[in-house]
């Protein structure tokens, strides 16, 4: 640990007093058979923060706010899927967290070097190739699941952080302009283009429809900036020519969508509250039981209906714990999220990464919530670090510790003993 | 809902609010902390010229006359995009970036150069000091 030892000891123990609070309503106002289950969930949950508040003193970074809030929210999620009709202790979600934080320093560790990261640019298209030669032949064309034995994994989940580091790589590429006919084009961007229209063209092919939105934002995202990168040069004309292309190929997916999905654009929810609109019916009226402060934990009603522990788990959460804590999980994921903004990142890269990892989350939350709420169609997407489902909390965490990274990066040259020797200089060729 | 239970969500509410806002400033603390280790990176060096001092914020800095340029010298014989500034491992390396009028380190033309303290870099007619961080109220 580098300093900061007062905020660092007052950041743990509130932690430990925010899981405490929560335990507490559990164990007096929890829906529960045995007292064993309730103290099994203390224990874990206990545990786990201290255990991760231990193993953080063993990495020397200059910031930990993000992996505080990291277990905060890893932690308050493992107790609401814990609670969910009954209280009993979810060990499956408990191992996935615990998953989830060895994946957080694996992105932090393996991204915290950005000149060692440019040098493997290639790596990561070749990454996502792979990734996407997989769900072309093992998940098929309706699916986006790979099944082994007990575990299923959803290789898209994968490809998303690679994706974010291809388009990071990229914006100091800007200043390699090249010139074909009368066009001066960057080659990383036509290739970043192009692997975005090809992951778009899979996610549509194995009806991945739900994920689309993400990839398109972290590729919204590394635009803008490279657009900001100096010496991009982006004029207006191109700008406008590039919303109007986004525009024309929004309408168009719409216009051509497959049957089930123009079904969920133009679905009625209390007209058909049994067939299509089931579970966001179900999901508003589980809002509005819950109110303000919830039925209580293990009260609610909405573990009846599928999908309650991921693609309307905000409704779940909301009708057990209430509008205002729901709110507040929020509010706690969005602070992950804006952390950069008050201790911002020193290079153009962590920068693209950051906004790239912001944009995901964003994107992901709000296609989820919105999605619960009917504000927008309903898709499967999974709420970051809350929803259940191993892929989606490995990657969420492995994109946290990417963004811890950024606010404790490493600024040294992969090669040292190929560094300049100091003071050489290097005559500078003279035009003829 | 009794009132024993609308007080316990209400407290479990106010503890994970009062944790969101402790660690939002520990965030802001730890700001200071990562500002100082930047400064060791960069050995505390700035960049200044007459009556203008250049704070190096960042690990690529660009020099230039046009207005996206991190250090912007109005100054025709300064080239839009006339050099870079690089750290790493606490040393700042300039390289031109193709200009018309070339970098000079004390004198001596060069395409790249390790900068040292007290270096005098001139871009085109403008003239820039490469020290270490002073004061502010010192000139």
């Amino acid at each position: 640990m580098s300093g900061n030892t007062g905020s660092y000891i007052s950041s743990c123990v509130f932690v430990l007093i925010a899981h405490i609070g929560m335990l507490l309503n559990v164990f007096f106002n929890g829906n529960y058979d045995s007292l064993t289950q309730v103290i099994i969930l203390s224990g874990a949950v206990v545990i786990l923060d201290v255990a991760y508040f231990i193993a953080m003193l063993f990495f020397r970074q200059t910031t930990f706010t993000v992996d505080f809030l990291l277990i905060l929210v890893l932690n308050m999620s493992v107790i609401f899927q814990s609670c969910f009709g009954e209280v009993v202790f979810d060990y499956k979600h408990y191992i996935t967290c615990i998953i989830s934080l060895v994946t957080c320093r694996c992105g932090y560790l393996l991204c915290r070097n950005h000149k060692w990261l440019r040098e493997q640019r290639k790596f990561f298209y070749i990454g996502i190739f792979i990734l996407m030669v997989v769900i072309l032949t093992l998940t098929g064309s309706r699916g986006m699941w790979i099944s082994l034995g007990p575990i299923t994994i959803q290789p898209s989940e994968f490809i998303k952080p690679l994706f974010i580091l291809a388009c990071a790589t990229s914006i100091t590429e800007q200043q390699k302009k090249h010139k074909i006919l009368c066009f001066n084009v960057v080659y990383e961007n036509i290739a970043l283009f192009g692997l975005t229209a090809a992951i778009c063209l899979l996610q549509w092919w194995c009806r991945d429809l739900g994920s689309l939105p993400t990839f398109v934002a972290i590729y919204a995202a590394g635009f803008l900036l490279r657009i900001c990168y100096p010496k991009a040069k982006f004029s207006k004309k191109k700008l406008v020519g590039a919303g109007a292309v986004l525009a024309a190929v929004a309408v168009a997916g719409m216009k051509f969508a497959p049957a089930y999905v123009q079904d969920r654009l133009h679905v009625d929810i209390w007209a058909d509250k049994d067939g299509n609109g089931y579970q966001q019916s179900q999901a508003l009226i589980a809002i509005a039981n819950g109110g303000w402060f919830g039925k209580g934990p293990g009260q609610g009603d909405l573990h009846n209906v599928f999908a309650h522990k991921n693609d309307i788990v905000f409704a779940s959460i909301s009708e057990e714990w209430g509008l205002l804590y729901a709110l507040m999980m929020v509010l706690a994921i969005l602070i992950i999220i804006a952390l950069p903004l008050i201790n911002p990142p020193r290079s153009y890269f962590h920068g693209t990464m950051s906004a790239g990892i912001s944009a995901a989350f964003t994107v992901q939350m709000a296609l989820n919530i919105f999605g619960s709420c009917n504000l927008i169609p309903f898709t499967g997407v999974t709420i970051p670090f809350i929803s259940t489902g191993g892929s989606s909390l490995m990657i969420s965490g492995f994109m946290a510790g990417m963004l811890v990274a950024c606010q404790s990066p490493t600024m040294r040259s992969p090669h040292l003993n190929e560094q300049i020797p100091k003071r050489q200089l290097y005559p500078r060729r003279r035009k003829a | 809902m009794d009132s024993t239970n609308l007080i316990l969500c209400a407290v479990a509410a106010a503890c994970l609010d009062i944790c969101a806002m402790v660690l939002i400033i520990s965030a802001y603390h730890e700001r200071k902390t990562g500002g100082k280790r930047w400064n060791r990176i960069t050995s505390f060096m700035e960049l200044a010229d007459y009556n203008t001092v250049y704070p190096l914020g960042c690990d690529e800095i660009l020099i230039g006359r046009h207005a996206s340029a991190d250090i912007r010298l109005a100054d025709l014989s300064v080239s839009r995009y006339h050099a870079i500034l690089t750290v790493s491992d606490g040393i700042w390396t300039i390289t031109d970036m193709g200009s018309t009028s070339g970098i000079f380190v004390n004198g001596i033309p060069v395409s790249q150069a390790q900068l040292r303290e007290n270096d005098i870099i001139k871009l085109g007619n403008r003239q820039l000091i490469f020290r270490r961080r002073r004061d502010i109220n010192v000139r």
